[in-house]
């Protein structure tokens, strides 16, 4: 890792102008888009992860930094498509039904994008069929739920019962998050894990498509 | 000793007879008279009634005219979402000031004549009627970092900090032009105390905390003191980092939410400053055994020393076993507070 460090340094210190300048002088000259996203865009939001978990950063340094890595992406991933690369997964992502609270899952998919996934972000207030028309015709492999509100946690149950009665609950791993989730709660609603962190779900996205 | 004479005990380093209880009910309290919540946070006669049961039945030490976050911003003409049995919720993605420049020719409004500000005076006034002998009663407005958040938009305003400082400063700057205003509607209506929520804040690490959200939360406290009122501040999720500007406020009353240490606080803050909390909401008040709660409480207790008001870190969720909410009260009831050294 040397020629573009600028390009990690930009998307850790959340400087997009760089970012987006250094990817669009890398890509002029000829550097390996993949190469790109992987010697120095992934390790970049592994260190933000790292800072946020270690209380160095917070929420305004990782949003930030998440901005720069998702316009840098933006710049590459034409031609990341074009060559063929194949992500490492395939995820939809949504806060669920009666839930407005998006900055977590906000989070969670920029370091999933970050860690090399592609992510179909769904929004939040997301109703129940969304995330089974997502695997069905964006042929995710893994589903994340997210909600900050207690009274919305029955609707990650509700969105699991669903996969499952759609028959589809074998293709895909439920991975759930946000202030009143526990793992207790995850395994009593049948998801396949709990992140507690943006930095962790990408450990736990990466765990699960392994597994 | 009723319950508005123990508040104010505690508050002003008086004898008391057991610890002060304040626990924060919303969902909760609609629940309990069968209203929906739709319905409590529109309708301050709804919000009173299941208030005032709600603290009897519990013997709870307080009314709240706390419901949502929303009531500024709907009055200043943000889209809201409300719902049948849900907390109305700020539409992000369609934020009154997404545009930034709209800030400028925004005017913060008379709370006696915004729709859902004017209920929530009302409210204050009812709840002052009907048990302000008895319990104390606490109004609410929104800190600077919070209304920032639901005018702006909470991933807009967390980018503002670095892109954009000034218009940080002005959005906070007219966000408590507002709360003051709004502060000032319901000490005149009968508040004892004021809640100052500012949730958004403990996102930010302690730099931005100090040079944004500190200045402008210290005009909101001072405000209020001068209009009489006492402060209760509220802020949810980690702010060990920010303990010694919140400790530097001057609040009557800090509350802390779960994952917090208390002794921690009681070290940084002093022992003048009065703590709240601040067992688990979830996973002791609702998916726990009362002595759990029990057990909670007391580790609680003996971190913070005198000067502790029983509360669990957050609002009692909806659907927490009746048991366990008579558990926080039993404690209170039940123990005498740590003596002043």
């Amino acid at each position: 890792m040397s020629e573009w460090n600028s390009l990690y340094d930009a998307i850790l210190t959340g400087d997009d102008k760089t970012a987006t300048a250094v990817t669009e002088e890398a890509l002029e000259k000829g550097a390996e888009p993949l190469e790109l996203v992987n010697q120095y865009m992934v390790p970049a939001m592994d260190e933000v992860g790292k800072r946020f978990e270690e209380e160095e950063y917070f929420i305004p340094e990782m949003l930030l930094s998440a901005r720069a890595m998702e316009r840098s992406l933006a710049l590459i991933q034409p031609r990341l498509a074009a060559s063929g690369a194949k992500p490492i997964g395939r995820v939809a992502i949504g806060t669920v039904k009666g839930d407005q609270h998006d900055i977590g899952k906000n989070l969670v998919r920029s370091m999933l994008q970050g860690g090399g996934f592609e992510v179909y972000d769904l929004g939040m207030d997301v109703p129940h069929e969304k995330f089974i028309e997502a695997i069905q015709e964006k042929d995710v492999n893994i589903v994340c739920l997210s909600t900050l509100l207690t009274t919305t946690m029955p609707s990650m149950k509700t969105i699991i019962d669903n996969i499952q009665q759609a028959g589809l609950r074998d293709r895909v791993k439920v991975m759930v998050g946000g202030a009143p989730i526990t793992p207790e709660f995850a395994d009593q609603i049948g998801a396949d894990c709990y992140g507690d962190s943006a930095y962790s779900a990408v450990k736990l996205a990466r765990n699960l498509i392994s597994a | 000793m009723n319950g508005r004479e123990r508040i104010f005990a505690v508050i002003q380093n008086k004898e008391l007879d057991c610890l002060p209880l304040m626990p924060i009910t919303m969902m909760f309290a609609a629940d309990r008279i069968g209203a929906k919540y739709g319905d409590y946070a529109s309708d301050c006669r709804i919000l009173a009634e299941a208030q005032i049961r709600t603290a009897e039945e519990y013997d709870f030490d307080y009314v709240s005219a706390i419901s949502d976050p929303a009531r500024e911003a709907a009055d200043l003409g943000a889209n809201i979402h409300y719902f049948d049995d849900q907390p109305p919720a700020i539409n992000e993605a369609n934020a009154l000031l997404a545009d930034k420049t709209r800030l400028a020719g925004l005017k913060p409004i008379d709370p006696s004549q915004g729709r859902r500000m004017s209920d929530r005076v009302q409210g204050v006034a009812l709840l002052k009627e009907r048990a302000g002998s008895d319990k104390l009663i606490e109004g609410w407005v929104e800190g600077p970092c919070a209304q920032g958040a639901d005018l702006r938009g909470i991933n807009r305003l967390m980018m503002d900090f670095m892109d954009d400082p000034n218009f940080v400063r002005d959005l906070f700057a007219f966000a408590i032009d507002l709360e003051l205003k709004f502060a000032r509607a319901q000490i005149e209506a009968g508040a004892d105390l004021i809640g100052v929520g500012d949730a958004a804040a403990s996102l930010v690490g302690p730099a931005l905390y100090k040079e944004f959200v500190f200045p402008e939360e210290k005009r909101l406290v001072d405000g209020i003191h001068e209009m009489g009122g006492m402060v209760r501040l509220h802020i949810c999720g980690k702010t060990k980092k920010h303990y010694e500007g919140m400790g530097k406020l001057g609040c009557e009353t800090v509350d802390l939410d779960w994952m917090n240490p208390m002794d921690a606080a009681r070290e940084v803050m002093g022992p003048d400053q009065a703590l709240c909390g601040n067992i688990d909401p979830v996973e002791v008040v609702k998916n726990g055994t009362p002595e759990k709660v029990w057990n909670g409480l007391a580790e609680c207790h003996r971190q913070t020393g005198p000067k502790y008001i029983v509360g669990a870190g957050c609002e009692i969720p909806r659907e927490s076993p009746l048991e366990n909410v008579r558990a926080i009260t039993e404690y209170a009831r039940s123990n005498q507070p740590v003596a002043m050294p």
